[in-house]
């Protein structure tokens, strides 16, 4: 959900003693040991593991409802008007007319080997079909994600330099604005005001990066906002309230000023950079949202994404597509966590020197 | 809560003086504007939607004259104009916010029952049934919703019904997993080491002790979940998987301006409008609620 109340709960590195940088004590493991040891690669390993019962239980999952949904493929391949005889020849050689556990099993037993199979309606491999779809898609996923956090930092870094302050309430304000906007309705005015008004921009179409560096990025720049906008706003509020907690209750804040450091650089410094342990994990928890959010932000802007397959694939009951498609985007939720659980290991030493956790 | 740091540095420890203290009182005891004005401007809303139709006669929603099409607003008989097919715009939005603030509000009370009691029994029971009913909700957060969302729509039908039942599962998890959060962080209480010592059976448990103490979080949640419903009930409309075409929904009514976007951009805006206005008050509320109780 997009409005999550609150920061998510941080993984256990978040807690604990912020700002404690002290690797001492002999119980927390001796410095100089290898990362390979570590607990991160132990909570990775464990967590990959833990992935696969979700990924098992995701694809039966969408067999089940592609299953129960009334219609099959072969009737609306043929339409209305076919003739039972013209269905079951039809069903009998995309093997429609096996049960159900059958039909599973060699799906299942396909993709266990990397085999995803052929698009019922096309007869094409659906990894050539992923193929020619998701680089569309994993642009402009990077491009929103690097937009929204390109936005949010700045400015929630700006707000909480002064709570309560005219940056502060202003930027509040604004992005409870935005907050609220939803994701296909700014799509719509951005390409009101940037398009129909100012036509810098283009409203629909793709244009590959093989063709243009420019033309692909102003092609992504509408869509990518429309989703990234309202994003950022609530990257905003996040971050901009854990850092004005920081601020205000943390020792080593308080050791710093004390120091002479500048309130600016305390904020950068330190502040902002323990904070962003808590917002780590809301970014990798978002790629849910955004993923959500691509599947009908694409259609809008005519981008010949994996959204627009996905949408056509559940009207025509194609299941090897729609399995294959749900697949991608649970193993993109999953690998995302993971990476913000290594990035973890990486960005903070109390992780990497392996303190045993509480 | 941390104590405000002023711009001179407080020894740790220090007590902070009273004004804020005051000052939060005072707001405790009349009703706060930022609680007044985003439930005044709801209740505005709903009230429109639901007691307008019946106290002042507004044109049918649906079956307009082809020969009153395209008026723009402030025309006569028709304060906000009529669409491509003649139909009164404000009648529209009128009979479209109640299907939004029906779905909202069906969803959420739906997550909030189903969600709640699994999350908090789950919790409280810990073991086995945490286990199963935790993997559950981890297939249903990692499968993408909105798939789940379409399949239903599109195998069932488009209906606000099947929209209801389509929306739920997004937040049924959800409610379900702050609940359980905040259960489990009931567990040391002295208060239900003591309802337990003394006999007290678990449902009441649940229900006595439990449930006041999860409640404020999970209706703060309710309220920012309630603007994510509305907008993803849009969001079906748009797709052509909520409410069938000649009904209205707000989110059908912008999907059927985008095709005049640049020609009658009211179209898109009044229905966008109301659908902000509503989102952005649930979230004022719920945000401001937050604070009030101090949950986070």
């Amino acid at each position: 959900m997009a409005a999550e109340a609150g920061p998510a709960p941080a993984g256990p590195p978040a807690q604990g003693v912020p700002g404690d940088h002290s690797p001492g004590t002999a119980q927390w493991g001796s410095a100089g040991r290898a990362v390979l040891t570590s607990p991160a690669l132990r909570v990775t390993g464990k967590r990959l593991l833990s992935a696969v019962p979700v990924l098992w239980g995701v694809t039966f999952l969408t067999f089940v409802v592609m299953n129960v949904l009334p219609g099959d493929t072969a009737q609306e391949l043929l339409g209305a008007n076919a003739t039972p005889a013209e269905l079951q020849t039809l069903r009998l050689k995309l093997h429609l007319n096996e049960p159900f556990w059958v039909r599973y099993w060699h799906w299942l037993s396909g993709a266990a080997q990397g085999h995803l199979g052929d698009s019922l309606v096309s007869g094409q491999p659906v990894t050539s079909i992923l193929g020619q779809r998701l680089p569309v898609t994993f642009e402009l996923m990077i491009y929103t994600f690097c937009l929204s956090v390109l936005i949010a930092v700045p400015v929630a870094a700006a707000a909480a330099y002064r709570p309560g302050g005219l940056v502060d309430r202003l930027s509040m304000m604004l992005s409870m604005a935005g907050l609220s906007i939803a994701p296909y309705v700014l799509a719509l005015l951005l390409v009101l005001i940037f398009a129909v008004n100012l036509r810098v921009l283009p409203a629909i179409g793709f244009v590959p990066l093989s063709q243009s560096v420019v033309g692909n990025i102003k092609s992504l720049t509408l869509p990518a906002l429309s989703i990234g906008l309202p994003l950022a706003c609530f990257y905003i509020r996040l971050l901009r309230a854990d850092i004005v907690e920081q601020m205000q209750s943390e020792d080593y804040v308080v050791t710093a000023r004390a120091k002479g450091v500048a309130p600016w650089q305390v904020l950068i410094r330190h502040a902002l950079r323990n904070s962003m342990f808590g917002f780590l994990t809301v970014l990798g928890l978002n790629l849910g949202t955004l993923i959500g959010a691509l599947v009908i932000i694409e259609p809008i802007f005519s981008l010949p994404g994996i959204g627009q397959v996905l949408l056509q694939s559940i009207s025509d009951r194609d299941v090897v597509v729609v399995e294959a498609v749900v697949l991608v985007f649970a193993l993109i939720v999953v690998l995302a966590n993971l990476l913000t659980d290594l990035l973890y290991a990486v960005l903070d030493p109390r992780i990497r020197y392996g303190r045993p956790s509480a | 809560m941390a104590a405000p740091l002023p711009d001179t540095l407080l020894a740790p420890g220090v007590a902070v003086p009273a004004p804020a203290g005051a000052a939060a009182r005072r707001r405790r005891r009349a009703l706060a504007p930022d609680i007044l004005i985003p439930a005044a401007i709801l209740a505005l809303i709903a009230g429109g939607c639901f007691l307008w139709p019946l106290v002042y006669p507004v044109p049918a929603p649906v079956g307009g004259s082809i020969l009153s099409a395209g008026l723009p607003p402030f025309s006569p008989g028709h304060i906000l104009g009529t669409d491509p097919v003649g139909n009164d715009i404000l009648s529209r939005i009128l009979y479209g916010g109640r299907v939004s603030i029906e779905v909202g509000l069906a969803v959420t009370l739906i997550g909030l029952v189903i969600g709640g009691v699994m999350g908090s029994v789950a919790a409280y029971s810990g073991g086995i049934v945490d286990t199963v009913l935790m993997r559950v909700l981890d297939v249903l957060i990692a499968f993408p919703a909105l798939v789940l969302a379409v399949a239903i729509a599109e195998g069932l039908g488009p209906s606000e019904l099947h929209v209801i039942w389509a929306l739920s599962f997004f937040s049924v998890p959800a409610f379900a997993r702050i609940a359980r959060a905040g259960t489990l962080r009931l567990h040391g209480q002295t208060f239900m080491l003591a309802a337990r010592l003394s006999g007290t059976k678990a449902w009441r448990i649940l229900l006595r002790h439990v449930t006041p103490n999860v409640l404020p979080q999970l209706i703060t949640f309710g309220l920012l979940g309630m603007g994510v419903i509305i907008i993803l009930e849009g969001a079906l409309s748009f797709l052509g998987l909520g409410i069938p075409d000649p009904a209205p929904s707000w989110g059908n009514m912008i999907a059927l301006g985008q095709g005049t976007l640049s020609a009658q951009p009211v179209l898109v805006l009044i229905p966008s409008l109301f659908l902000l206005a509503t989102v952005l008050s649930l979230n004022l509320l719920g945000d401001a609620l937050r604070k009030r109780w101090g949950v986070r």
